[in-house]
Parts: structure tokens; sequence; C-alpha cells
């Protein structure tokens, strides 16, 4: 029997605004296994990107448990987070968030050089060869196209060597032909690399091609 | 996050200009305060040193009894250099067939003199001198130019002093402590202090000034002092003299200049923490989202906080030795610049100046910079997915708790003066409220206007609302750094005004002593016909007080405060004088003045005098001069301009009092150099006269005042640098989101001048705003520096009203023109991808 890297618990998750308390996670519960694929669907603000930062332990629950790879992640402070992210997540984002002053390579080496990794350019070169950017390793994230950057940014998720990697509407920035590829080479490295993954997405076609969906609908999941 | 990725981030911000700004505002901090420092500290001690040279030492102990040899030897073993002179009035003989003698005053020197300053000589009078190194030799005198026509001797020529016949070897043209005893009557004689056992004048109650000149390190000479305080002070018969108290009107030119300088130096200083507050802000800001990329890929709160503190750390140290250099490099400029005008040989530096530059950039670092990057930190990594994300930052109470602290460690040890810095901070704490009133009353007002306008001021009133809060603080910089420059020009100004003051154009620069009363009225003509003098002669005879209401002096000094006080006694001997109007430049406090004919027995004593000894209107004092008893009342008391060179008296009598007493006349009177013949002349036609030449001592003065007045222009031009870079700081600080909107606007058909010109008109208003509101902070702080600080009337300056705007609005739109130019001509396009 598979077991779970990732469940939760009951997620609640409410912000004061000038109206009152908005709620917007309303007690979600998840569970994912490893190596799995799974979609998170649902229309803008359904909560989805509130669910996956909660779930990478970006942010805390107002109430609700979260357990990453064994670990109970809501009970952790901002500082163990942020390891056990070093140790097994990795993100692939909308905006691609790559570090402007930084070439493609030196974004790619960036968690080794966190993790400390002796030899962090081996590993980085590597893994941008095999996004297809081996010639571009050089080249500032404004000297490369949407596409580009959003391989960069693969690699640099990859390279991280995650067990679990988050992505956050990966293809929302690029146009079809390009996100067809993107998606291509997503899950091709999920395949090689066995990673589990949290996909975050509002388009259809890219959700049925994870092993398991999940839609959310005003802050709860919709079965 | 390990050394190597933080030398890696700082390589890699660096190569994309991140840190440029900061650095630029790092480097003027610690630039501008190790040049000025270095150059003041070299200034200072050359100043000092041309200062001492008054004294002919650093320090000098003097008295009316010999100094005993245990004060010598305590002095060398100190390893400070000692010099001795003594000083006498003498009748000289020339040796002559006419043989006509003159009342002199002698001064003898041992080998070493002077310590500080020169003789200057002359192979004949009143030709033009030279510099000498050393002292008349053995059996030989030099003398004033004026005793040679009186005297009818040439060089060559003997004199009989005493018992000793000493042949007159050189004319001596002046001497580095002539001013330091004014009233040391009667032309000079220089001659070897081991010839005067031979002259046999001193005798028991001869009236003889002995001097010890010591010349060393300022602290070697406080512990000399200090070890002897309780002997000079407990003889009564010495007194320890140096710069300050001894010539009042170049220690306050130096004190006052000291304390421009300084406030200059944490004008700077302040400045230039701004710059550096305003640059790690924006840089901070520009990594809230690279901070949250780093904790999403696993980088700890602690990581991120040691990463930027080491960030901080590289900068501050290769800002700090870039910056030393570069204040290095400036004061060497300085110095090139101002060559002519400097003393020959500068003083090196100490180390001070270093320590202060280095220490300076590390606090403006840990003070201005680390509040922001510290709070990085706490930037969620839910922004990455969330950019709209706010950000909690540092709590206000740090920030600005450390920027407030930093600044008070700074101003204080900068100016070493709680006073000046509690000025400094209470006027920035009112100017930051005041500011912040009137920028948002101001802005308030702007958006009314803004309802007619244009479209083009409509876009600019536009940007102003849309940023109100970031406007109201980018006025209260603009106008704080412009309300800080107009501080600086106006007190110099000030300051310089008041320093040309003191030494008046055509003061008296020659007294006339030892008229006799058949002679006053010949000379009088004799005056007033080659010069343009318009005084009078002044009847001039001395005198001790000998009791103080019936109370014997000696008791009554005794139980007075100024007892234990250096100085002279009040039953010391004094130059007294009686007239019936109240001189020029004297003005009463207490009292009245008497009627020009009254028959009473009354006296005017001088102000500090007065105070000093406890001494009031009506008190009755009792006189001895020269065994004649005179009894007065005391009518009024009054304050001298001693620096106003003319005939000033401690105590003046009504003519009743002493219109009997036999009396020399004196007076002084304006020379010009090209009319130096005429004393010639004066001292053929009345040899028992003496003139005394005052005029080196003033040109002296007026080039230490022109000294001091260059080195605070120069002071004011750099602080105009880095107050130029705290414009340029702030206005980057918004330059980001400026580029965001008007790049939109761009795209939406709003043509280059559109932009332009709005960006322009933003700048005036935000430029007149901040010129209204520095105007208003610069005038409440200059009046409180002037009244407490320098001591200075108040002056209005309604023209300062119009100008401070207008200079306000010149400056913004010139330096925010210079640093929003590339918003103007980057196409839109290029600047959406970057955002």
């Amino acid at each position: 029997m598979a077991t779970p890297i990732l469940r939760a618990n009951k997620l609640v998750k409410s912000v004061p605004t000038a109206e009152g308390l908005l709620t917007i996670l309303d007690g979600v519960d998840v569970e994912i296994n490893s190596g799995e694929a799974v979609a998170i669907l649902g229309q803008s603000g359904s909560g989805k990107t509130t669910l996956l930062g909660l779930l990478a332990g970006l942010d805390l629950p107002t109430s609700g448990t979260v357990h990453l790879d064994g670990e109970e992640i809501t009970a952790m402070s901002e500082e163990e987070r942020a390891k056990v992210r070093a140790r097994c997540v990795g993100f692939v984002f909308q905006t691609f968030q790559l570090i402007d002053s930084l070439t493609a390579l030196e974004n790619v080496m960036l968690p080794a050089e966190l993790r400390r990794d002796p030899e962090p350019m081996q590993a980085a070169s590597r893994y941008l060869e095999r996004v297809g950017l081996a010639e571009r390793t050089t080249h500032y994230p404004r000297q490369l196209s949407g596409g580009e950057q959003q391989r960069v940014a693969m690699a640099r998720a990859f390279a991280s060597r995650p067990r679990v990697l988050f992505a956050d509407e990966p293809t929302g920035n690029l146009d079809l032909t390009t996100g067809a590829r993107i998606v291509d080479l997503l899950f091709e490295l999920n395949r090689e690399e066995h990673t589990t993954l949290v996909l975050v997405t509002h388009d259809e076609s890219l959700a049925s091609r994870c092993d398991r969906r999940m839609t959310l609908a005003e802050g709860r999941t919709v079965p | 996050m390990n050394v190597r990725l933080i030398l890696r981030l700082v390589a890699r911000d660096w190569r994309a200009g991140e840190l440029r700004l900061l650095l630029a505002a790092l480097l003027v901090a610690v630039g501008t305060v190790s040049a000025i420092t270095l150059f003041v500290d070299r200034l200072q001690q050359a100043l000092l040193a041309e200062a001492t040279s008054f004294l002919a030492a650093d320090r000098v102990l003097s008295g009316s009894q010999p100094i005993p040899d245990s004060f010598r030897a305590a002095a060398i073993s100190q390893g400070l250099a000692i010099s001795d002179t003594l000083s006498f009035p003498s009748m000289v003989y020339a040796e002559t067939s006419a043989g006509r003698n003159q009342l002199v005053s002698v001064k003898a020197v041992s080998e070493t003199y002077p310590l500080r300053g020169t003789l200057r000589i002359s192979d004949q009078p009143f030709t033009t001198d030279r510099p000498t190194e050393s002292v008349p030799e053995r059996g030989e005198v030099w003398l004033d130019s004026r005793l040679f026509p009186s005297l009818g001797v040439v060089l060559g020529d003997f004199v009989q002093v005493g018992y000793e016949k000493l042949k007159i070897s050189r004319v001596l043209t002046s001497e580095p402590d002539r001013g330091g005893s004014l009233f040391d009557l009667g032309p000079r004689v220089l001659m070897r202090l081991a010839d005067v056992p031979a002259t046999r004048v001193i005798q028991p109650g001869s009236r003889i000034g002995y001097r010890l000149l010591l010349a060393g390190d300022d602290r070697a000479l406080n512990e000399y002092r200090e070890r002897f305080r309780d002997q000079f002070m407990a003889s009564g018969n010495y007194r320890w003299q140096s710069i300050r108290e001894s010539s009042p009107s170049i220690g306050s030119a130096l004190d006052r200049a000291e304390s421009f300088l300084l406030l200059g130096g944490l004008l700077a200083v302040i400045l230039a923490g701004i710059a550096v507050a305003l640059s790690a802000n924006r840089y901070a800001k520009r990594h809230y989202d690279h901070v949250s990329v780093l904790k999403t890929l696993g980088a700890t709160p602690n990581e991120i906080q040691w990463g930027y503190f080491g960030v901080l750390t590289v900068l501050g140290v290769g800002g700090v030795v870039l910056g030393l250099l570069l204040g290095t490099g400036i004061h060497l400029g300085i110095v090139q610049l101002l060559a002519t005008y400097l003393p020959t040989n500068l003083p090196l530096p100490g180390a001070r100046p270093l320590w202060l530059g280095a220490a300076t950039g590390f606090i403006c670092l840990i003070a201005f910079a680390l509040p922001p990057l510290l709070a990085l930190k706490n930037i969620s990594p839910m922004r990455a997915v969330r950019r709209e994300l706010n950000v909690t930052t540092t709590s206000g109470l740090i920030t600005y708790g450390l920027g407030t602290c930093g600044a008070l460690i700074l101003l204080v040890w900068y100016s070493n003066s709680l006073w000046l810095t509690f000025w400094a901070l209470a006027g920035g704490c009112l100017v930051c409220l005041v500011f912040g009133v009137i920028a948002t009353l101001l802005l308030r007002g702007g958006r009314l206007a803004g309802m007619q306008a244009g479209s083009l001021w409509r876009l600019a009133l536009a940007g102003l609302q849309r940023r109100r809060r970031e406007n109201v603080a980018q006025i209260m910089i603009f106008g704080l750094a412009i309300m800080l420059l107009l501080i600086l020009v106006l007190i110099r100004t000030s300051l310089i005004d008041e320093w040309r003051q003191q030494i008046p154009e055509n003061a008296p620069n020659h007294f006339v002593m030892n008229v006799t009363s058949n002679e006053v009225g010949a000379m009088q003509s004799l005056l007033e016909e080659h010069t343009d003098y318009d005084g009078k002669l002044f009847p001039m005879m001395r005198g001790r007080i000998e009791a103080v209401n019936g109370v014997p002096v000696r008791d009554y000094q005794r139980r007075s405060r100024s007892a234990d006080r250096g100085g002279p006694r009040l039953s010391s001997e004094r130059n007294l004088t009686w007239t019936s109007e109240l001189p020029p430049n004297n003005k009463m406090i207490a009292g009245s003045w008497w009627p020009s004919d009254t028959q009473e027995s009354l006296v005017s004593i001088e102000q500090g005098y007065a105070f000093g000894w406890g001494l009031r209107v009506d008190d009755q004092l009792t006189f001895d001069l020269g065994g004649l008893k005179v009894v007065a009342k005391v009518a009024n008391i009054r304050t001298v301009e001693w620096d106003s060179l003319r005939p000033n008296f401690f105590i003046i009598f009504s003519e009743a009092a002493l219109a009997d007493v036999p009396a020399t006349f004196m007076t002084s009177f304006y020379l010009s150099p090209d009319r130096k013949r005429f004393l010639n002349d004066i001292l053929s036609k009345y040899p028992t006269i003496t003139v005394i030449e005052v005029d080196e001592l003033i040109n002296q003065v007026k080039q230490i005042v022109s000294r001091v007045t260059q080195a605070v222009e120069l002071v004011l031009f750099l602080v105009l640098g880095a107050g130029a870079l705290v414009l340029i700081a702030s206005i980057q600080a918004s330059r980001d989101q400026r580029m965001k909107e008007h790049a939109l606007i761009r795209t939406l058909g709003g043509s280059r001048r559109l932009i332009a010109g709005s960006l322009a008109s933003e700048f005036a208003i935000l430029g007149l705003f901040a010129g209204v509101v520095a105007v208003v902070g610069a005038e409440i702080t200059v009046y409180a520096l002037e009244s407490q600080v320098f001591d200075m009337p108040y002056q209005a300056r309604p023209w300062f009203w119009l100008v401070g705007p207008l200079i306000g609005a010149f400056i913004v739109v010139t330096v925010g023109y210079l640093g929003t130019r590339s918003l103007i001509s980057t196409p839109p396009a290029t600047i959406l991808r970057d955002l």
C-alpha cells in the first residue's frame, strides 16, 4: 500500500479584511501518495494557490494540520519549515520567479548552494542540459523568452532533487504551443526523478494528465 | 548561507547595479567625513601653530618673580622644549656724540627663543625685512626701527644698557609675542639673557616680567600644568597662558571656526546617513522577490538575515576602504588647491580622522542600512506565489530607534559637544514634525489646484496625490537636505561677516604713548594733519586699588570668588585714566555716566573686572597712585570692546578725581603701510614719546580669519555634495514606481513631452514645497544656533523666504531630471518587461 507523503487535515485559512474575517479555505482535507501526480483545479479565487502555499509550508493555516514527508510542518517554526523545503520541496511558478541578477546557470545552482553542496555547478549544468538550454547558461533571465525562463525554473526545481514538486499554473504566462512543450517536459522530468507532483491549474487538459484531480470551490473540496 | 555564496551574491548584485547607490552613499559618507576631518585636523594644527606663534610658544608661564629652576627641570624631563625671556623697562643711552637716551622695553632671551613663530630683522630701519633663525649674539642688541631716529644711531653703534655697552647689530622688525603684551611700554631692545647680569639692572623692586616659554604635545603640556597647578595658584605669582587666554580675538575666531567645521562635518554625516538609509531601503525593496524565492528554495530566515548581514559587511569593508582612499584623495586635492593660502608645511594628520571615517561608515550602515535589510528575513515565502502580499517589515520603533541612536553616537562623537548635538537633534525632530504637517497641507492644497489644471500639471498633481505618503516623506527629505544646506550657507555668511567686522578696515594700528601734557595739543594737530585721526589723547598713570569700602584690598580679594583664579590680582598695578565723556566702544550696563562738569571723585569700572571682584555701583575705592591716596565712588559699570584697538581702560576716573595727578598721554591711530615714514618724523620731533606698531599683529589676525574662511567655504562645498547625493538617492527610491506608471501612460499614447513635462512639474512642485518647508526649518534652527552656539545676534532675512522655495524647485528639478532621464528615453516595452 502506497504511503501518503503529503496529508492535510481540516485546513482552514482566514484573513482579516476591511469587511471582516474572510475565509479562503474552509476545512479542506488532502492526502497525496508518494510518486502521485495530483491536479488542484478551481476558478480564480477558489483558494487553490492558498492551499498550495499551506501544503508546501510557505504559510501557516488558521487551523488544521499539514504533514509533509512524515513531519507536521504546521507545528514548525519558519526556520524549521525552510529546512524541510530545502530538503524535499521544489517549486515551479506561473511568473517563473528567476532572480534577474543571476545567469541561467546561477539560478539553477541556487538550491544546491543553499544546501552547501560541494559541487553545485555540475548538477546545475546537467539539469540545464536536460531542459535543452546547455547553450544559454550565461544568459540573464531578461535575455530569455518566457518558455526558456520556465525551463530554467524547472531545471532549478528539479536540481533541488525534491520529493514533492509544487507547480502553480506553470503554463499561465505562456502561449499554447510553448505551454504544451513545457508540460511535456514537466511530466517527463517528474517521471524520471520519481517526484510527487502537486499541480495547481484551471486548465482541464493539463489536469487530465495527472493521476488524480481535486477541485476547489469557495474554499471547499468538491466531490 | 556560506561565505562563498554571500560573496557571489554581492558580486551578482554589484554586476546588476543594485549596490552602486548604496556604495556611493557610503563612499560619500566616509569620504566626506574623512576628507573634512583630515583637512580640518591638519588645518587646525596649522592654525593653532600659527596662532601659538603669537605666544612664541604653545604655553607660557609668566610672572613677576623668577621662574624656579624646578619648573624648568620638570618641563625638560617631560619632554617639553623651553625658552626663557625676561622683560623690563630701562633707559638706554646712545654711545654717540649726541648721546641721546630713551626709555625702552628690553627683552632678554635665551638661545632657543622663539619656540613658535619667527623673529624678523632687516639691515636698515624701516626697510623690507626677512625672517631669521638666530637671536642676538652675546654683547649685541637688536633695536626697533623707531629707536634709530630717536637715539640717532646706526648699525654698528653702541648703546648703554645699565652698566653694559652693547653693539647694535640688527634692526628688529617683528617678534612673534609682541602682541601678547601691548602695554609693554617702549620700543623694543632685544638682547641675550646671558648679558643681563652684567647690566646690573635687576634690583630688588625692579618691574620685571619673567616668562618661561613651553612647547610640546598637548598631553605633556596639560600634564605639566596639572602637576604645577597648585604651585602656580598658591604663590599667585605665576600665570599660565595659552593662545585662547592671551589673545581673545584669535581664540574666539578659532573656537567659532571649529564649531562651524564640526557643524559642517556633522551635517555631512546626517546627510550621508539619510542617503545610506534611502538607498538601503530601495535595495531591500528590490530584494523582496529574491528573498521570497530563496525562501521557497529552502533558505531559512536566519540564513537570510546573516546572508544580508554578510552582504552589508562586505559592502562596509569595501566602502570604508575606498571611502578612506577617496577622502584622503579629496583632502590632498583641497590642500593642493589651497596650497598658496596654506602654511607651507601642514602638519601630518593624526589617526583620528581615519578612525572617524571608518567608524562613520560602519555606524551609518548599522544604524541606517541594517534595519531595512534585516527586515528581509520576515518576507513571507508566499510572496513568490502572491506578489501582492504585503510585506511585514521591522517595526518603526526599531528602525527609527536604531537610526536615531546611530545619528546620536555619530553626532556626539564627531562634535564632542552635547550642546551642539542637542540643538541639531532638537532642530531635526521639530523639523520632522513641522515638515510633516506642512507637507501634508501643501499636498492637500495642491489637489484643489490640480482640478483646474491642464493635463500636464494634472498628471503631475495626480502623481503627487497617488503617492501622498511617499511624497510627504520625500518633501521632508528634500526639505531637510535643502534646510541643512541653507543653514550652512546662512551660518557661514553670518560668521564671516562677524569676523570681518571684528577688525574693521582702517582700525587703529599704532599706539602713541608717553606724550607729556604740554605736547598733547601739538601731537593732536600733528596726527590730525597727517592721518585720518579723529580721537583724543587720554591721560595715563599707574596706580593700584588699596581698599574696597575701607577693607584693605588683600583681605578683600582673599574673600572674593575670583581669589583662586589665575590672572592679575585686584591689588595689581593698572593703567588708569580720567575723562569727562564715555569713550567710544564703551557701553554702560549699570549706574550712570557723570556730568562733564562734575566735581565729585567718581570712577567707572569695566564689567568683567567689576563682576570678577564683586565690585558694585556706589562702592568706595581707595587708590594708591605712587603714594598719592585717591578715594572715589563707583559711579557705573561698563563693557569695553577690547578688540577695537582704541585706548581701553579697566578703570576710568572723573576729571575732578585725578586732574592734579601728573600723567603722560596716549592714543591710537591708523597709519597706512605706505606712510610709515611718518613715524620717523614723529620720533625725530618728539624723541621721548613711544610708538607701538600693531599693524603686523592685525595683519596676522586678518590672515588667520581669511584662512578660516576658506576652510569654512570648502567644508560647505563638501556638504553640498552630500546633500546632492541625498536628493539623488531619494529620487532613485521612487524611480521604480514612477517608471511603471510612465511606461503605462506611454503605451496608452502619452508623448515623451507629456512624460518629461509632468515629471519636471512633479519635481518642481516637490522642490517648491520642500523649499517652503526648508526655509521654515532653517530659520528656526539658525536662530537657535546663532543665539545658543555661536553667540551672535539674530538677523532677519526676508529675501530668504522667496529664494528658498525657488532654489528648492531648481535643485530638485535638476537632480530629478538627471536621475529619471532614462525613464523618458527607454522604450515602454523594455520597462514593462523589466518590472
